[in-house]
C-alpha cells in the first residue's frame, strides 16, 4: 500500500535560484498538486522529492521534471510534490504557475499594519 | 496567491482556504501557523495509499482586524473533502488555545485598554467532519474544539464563516452552531447530516439528494438566515465576508453572547419551543417555515439576488436577545 | 475470550444496575420537574450512587419518539438532544452555590447508534440541539460537576460526541460485550477507501487510529478504563467519580475531559502527532506574539 516516492536530481545549464526563500503553490485535490519550493544549496542542482498515490510512471515523472528544471534554469532549490492523480495538462501548469509564485518578490508585507 | 487587493474581489466559494485565510484579516498581517514548510502532513494517510498535504488541509495562524488579533482556521474542502484527522484536529484545537493564550497576555500588557486588544477566533469551514482514515483520531479532535469553545466563553469571541462549495457537516456542524456569531453567504450550507446520508435514510422520495435546489433550501444560507441559525448573511466575496467580521469586532464583547443560538438555558428552552413548533407546522419544505415567519411567497425568495433578499426577507423572531 | 450477556439496548436496566436500589427519580432533577411527554428516547433524571445524588443520563433504546419518526433504537433527536442540556442546565443550577467538593456527579450512560437523521431534523437545525448538549456539559464540566460516561453498548460517532466525548472519564465494556465504540464499521471504511477488509484488519494492528472497537479507543486515549464486570460498573463509576473530584477540587482541569484524554493517547503511545503540532504552534507564536499583542 504506502504511498510512491521518488527522488530526482537534475542539473541545468546557467541555474539560477528562485526569489523567494520558499514558495508554496496549489492544493492536493483530486486530480491536482502542491508543490514546495525551497532555496538550498545544492551546487547548482535541483533535488525533487514527488509523493503520489500513483505508481508506474516513475520513470515519466523524471523526464517531466528534468524538462521542466532545463528549461527554466531551476537551480539550488528542493521541490517537493505531493500529488493526487494529476493528469499531465495539471503537472506542467501547477509547476509553471509555481515557478512563477516563487520568482515573485517577498510580498511587500506591511510590518507596521 | 493573489494579492491581498484582489483577494477582496475573489468569490469566496473559488478560493482555497489560504487565500480566503489571508483575505480575512487586515492587509499583510496574516503569519501562518504549521505552514507548507513545516511538513507536518498526517502520519496516517500514507498507511493507507491515500495523498497527503503539507498543511493537512487546514490552514492556522494569526492576523489582525484593527490592533486585535485573530487567530484563523481555514479548512480546504478539495483536499479529503475538508475532513479532520489528527494533525489538522490538532491544529483547530490549537489555534484557539493560542488565542485564549493571546487573550491572557493581552490583559496583562495592556490592563486599561485590552477590550480593543481583545483576541478572536474565526474558523473557516469548509468539511464533512471526521476524517475516516484516521477516524478515532478525527473524533477525538472534535470533542477538543468543542471543549476549547466553552473555554472561550466570556472571554473571546470565536466567529464561524461559512461559504463554500463543502459546506459544514458532521461532527463540525455542531461545532459551528456552538460559536457565538455565525456568517454565512448563499452558498454556504451548515447541517448535520448530509443530503446523501437523509436520502438513505428517508428514501428518495422523502428527499432527493440530487435536487440542488432542495439541498440548498434545507441547509444553505438563506434558510439558515430565516432560521436565526446564521446572524448575518453575506455576498460570496472574501471581502464581503471581511467587510461584515469588521462589523463583528465592532460589537461590544457583552453583547456577543446575544448572537448565540445554543448554550445556556435560556436558549436550550428557545430552542425547545422551535421544536415545538416544528411538531404544529410539521415542515416537509424549508418553505413551509418560511412562511411560517412572515413570508408570503416563499418561492420568490430562492431565486432572489442577494440584495433582493435581504430588502425582502422576513426572518424568525428571537425570543431571548 | 468468553462472550457476555451484551447490555445494548438496556440503559433502564443499567440505570437500575448501577445506582442505590429505589434511589431512581426519572425527570426530577433539583427543583425542575420534565415533561414526561418530551423526549421519550432520552431518560434523565436523579439517582443515589452510595447515598450520593447523582444526574443521569441515558437513552432508552426501546422507546419510540411518536413525533419524530426517526428517533428509535436509542437515537438521540432534536427533542431529546434538548432535554439531555436541560437535565445539564438544571444540574448545574441545582449546585449552584455549592463548593466543589459537593457538586453532584452526572453519569452518562451510552448506548446510541446516532443522531437524528432526517429532513425535518435538518430544517429545524438537528447540529443545534447535539451542539447545546455538548456545551452543556462542558460548563457543568468546568463548573466542577464530576462526569463520568460508561459505555454499555454502542457508542457512534456523532452521537458519541455528543453523549460521552466530552465527560471528564469515559468507562467502556470490555468487548467481550459487544460494546461498539466508532465513526463507522471497517466495512463502510473499506467501502470507501476501497481498500480490502482483510487488509484493514491487519493495518489496524500496527495503527489504532481507525479501527472499530473499545481496545483502538483504549489506546488513543478515548477510553479511561475498561470495564470487565458488569457488577463492576457501579463501584467503578464511583472510583472515577471520587478521583475526577479531588483533582477538581486540587485545581487539575486540564488532566480531565478532552483535554486530558489528548494527553493520555500520547502516554498510551496512540496520538503522537498531536503534541508536536501543538509544540510547534506554541514556538511559532512565540516569535510573533509581540507584534499582535501590541499592534
Amino acid at each position: 500500500m504506502a504511498l510512491n516516492e521518488m527522488k530526482f536530481e537534475f542539473k541545468a545549464e546557467n541555474p539560477k535560484s528562485i526569489n523567494k526563500g520558499w514558495s508554496h503553490f496549489g492544493v492536493v485535490g483530486s486530480g491536482d498538486m502542491e508543490i514546495l519550493m525551497e532555496k538550498m544549496d545544492l551546487n547548482g542542482s535541483v533535488q525533487v522529492k514527488i509523493v503520489t498515490p500513483v505508481t508506474g510512471f516513475d520513470n515519466v515523472w523524471g523526464m517531466v521534471m528534468e524538462k521542466f528544471i532545463r528549461s527554466s534554469n531551476l537551480g539550488d532549490v528542493y521541490i517537493e510534490i505531493n500529488d493526487n492523480n494529476a493528469t499531465p495538462v495539471v503537472v506542467s501548469m501547477r509547476l509553471r504557475q509555481a515557478l512563477a509564485d516563487a520568482n515573485k518578490q517577498e510580498e511587500e508585507v506591511d510590518e507596521d499594519a | 496567491m493573489l494579492k491581498w487587493d484582489e483577494l477582496q474581489k475573489a468569490n469566496f466559494t473559488d478560493s482555497n482556504a489560504r487565500a480566503r485565510a489571508y483575505g480575512l484579516v487586515d492587509k499583510g498581517t496574516f503569519t501562518e501557523f504549521v505552514s507548507p514548510k513545516d511538513k507536518l502532513s498526517s502520519p496516517h494517510l500514507p498507511v493507507l495509499g491515500e495523498a497527503i498535504e503539507f498543511d493537512d488541509g487546514i490552514v492556522t495562524g494569526v492576523g489582525l482586524i484593527g490592533k486585535r488579533p485573530i487567530f484563523v482556521v481555514s479548512q480546504e474542502g478539495k483536499f479529503i473533502g475538508g475532513a479532520v484527522g489528527e494533525v489538522g484536529g490538532a491544529k483547530m484545537v490549537k489555534t484557539i488555545k493560542l488565542a485564549l493564550r493571546a487573550y491572557e497576555d493581552v490583559k496583562k500588557e495592556h490592563p486599561d485598554s485590552y477590550e480593543d486588544r481583545l483576541p478572536a477566533v474565526v474558523i473557516s469551514f469548509e468539511t464533512g467532519g471526521v476524517r475516516l482514515h484516521e477516524a478515532n483520531a478525527g473524533l477525538l479532535a472534535h470533542a477538543e474544539v468543542m471543549d476549547q469553545i466553552q473555554d472561550a466563553r466570556g472571554k473571546i469571541p470565536v466567529i464561524t464563516i461559512i461559504g463554500s462549495k463543502v459546506g459544514c457537516f458532521g461532527g463540525m456542524g455542531f461545532v459551528a452552531a456552538a460559536t457565538d456569531v455565525v456568517i454565512m453567504s448563499e452558498n454556504g450550507r451548515l447541517g448535520l447530516t448530509g443530503p446523501e446520508v437523509i436520502e438513505q435514510e428517508i428514501g428518495k422520495d422523502e428527499f432527493d439528494a440530487g435536487d440542488k435546489a432542495l439541498v440548498f433550501r434545507t441547509t444553505g444560507g438563506k434558510h439558515k438566515y430565516i432560521m436565526q441559525d446564521c446572524n448575518f448573511l453575506v455576498a460570496d466575496k472574501i471581502g464581503a465576508f471581511k467587510t461584515q467580521l469588521d462589523e463583528v469586532m465592532k460589537i461590544p464583547f457583552n453583547e456577543i453572547e446575544g448572537y448565540r443560538r445554543i448554550g445556556s438555558l435560556k436558549l436550550v428552552e428557545e430552542q425547545l419551543e422551535l421544536v415545538k413548533k416544528a411538531v404544529e407546522i410539521a415542515p416537509k419544505d424549508s418553505k413551509d417555515m418560511w412562511k411560517y415567519f412572515g413570508n408570503e411567497n416563499p418561492e420568490s425568495l430562492t431565486n432572489m439576488s442577494y440584495d433582493e433578499f435581504m430588502k425582502s426577507v422576513k426572518r424568525r423572531e428571537r425570543i431571548c436577545k | 475470550m468468553e462472550m457476555e450477556q451484551t447490555m445494548i439496548g438496556r440503559g433502564r436496566d443499567a440505570i437500575d444496575m448501577i445506582f442505590d436500589d429505589s434511589s431512581v427519580q426519572e425527570n426530577e432533577i433539583g427543583n425542575y420537574q420534565f415533561d414526561s411527554e418530551i423526549g421519550p428516547g432520552a431518560v434523565v433524571g436523579t439517582a443515589q450512587l452510595e447515598g450520593q445524588a447523582v444526574t443521569f443520563i441515558a437513552s432508552d433504546a426501546q422507546a419510540i419518539n411518536p413525533r419524530f419518526n426517526v428517533v428509535y433504537f436509542g437515537i438521540i433527536g432534536l427533542e431529546e438532544a434538548y432535554k439531555m442540556a436541560l437535565s445539564v442546565y438544571h444540574t448545574i443550577e441545582a449546585d449552584k452555590d455549592k463548593p466543589l467538593e459537593q457538586k453532584r456527579a452526572i453519569v452518562l450512560i451510552v448506548d446510541t447508534p446516532g443522531n437524528g437523521p432526517g429532513k425535518v431534523e435538518e430544517i429545524m437545525g438537528m447540529n443545534k440541539s447535539t451542539g447545546s448538549y455538548q456545551l452543556a456539559l462542558a460548563e457543568a464540566r468546568k463548573a466542577g460537576h464530576p462526569i463520568v460516561a460508561m459505555v454499555i453498548g454502542r457508542a457512534i460517532s456523532g452521537a458519541f460526541l455528543c453523549h460521552g466525548l466530552q465527560a471528564d472519564h469515559i468507562l467502556s465494556l470490555a468487548k467481550n460485550f459487544g460494546t461498539m465504540i466508532h465513526v463507522m464499521p471497517i466495512t463502510s471504511i473499506s467501502r470507501i477507501t476501497k481498500i480490502d477488509i482483510e487488509r484493514l484488519e491487519e493495518l489496524s494492528k500496527g495503527n489504532p487510529v481507525f479501527a472499530a472497537g473499545v481496545d483502538f479507543f483504549y489506546k488513543l486515549g478515548g477510553v479511561e478504563e475498561k470495564v470487565e464486570k458488569v457488577e463492576d460498573m457501579r463501584s467503578l463509576i464511583k472510583k472515577h467519580i471520587d478521583e475526577i473530584r479531588a483533582l477538581k477540587v486540587a485545581g487539575n482541569f486540564e488532566k480531565l475531559g478532552p483535554w486530558g484524554r489528548g494527553t493520555l493517547g500520547d502516554e498510551r503511545g496512540g496520538r503522537t502527532s498531536r503534541k508536536v503540532v501543538m509544540k510547534l504552534m506554541d514556538a511559532q507564536y512565540e516569535a510573533v506574539a509581540e507584534k499582535y499583542l501590541n499592534a
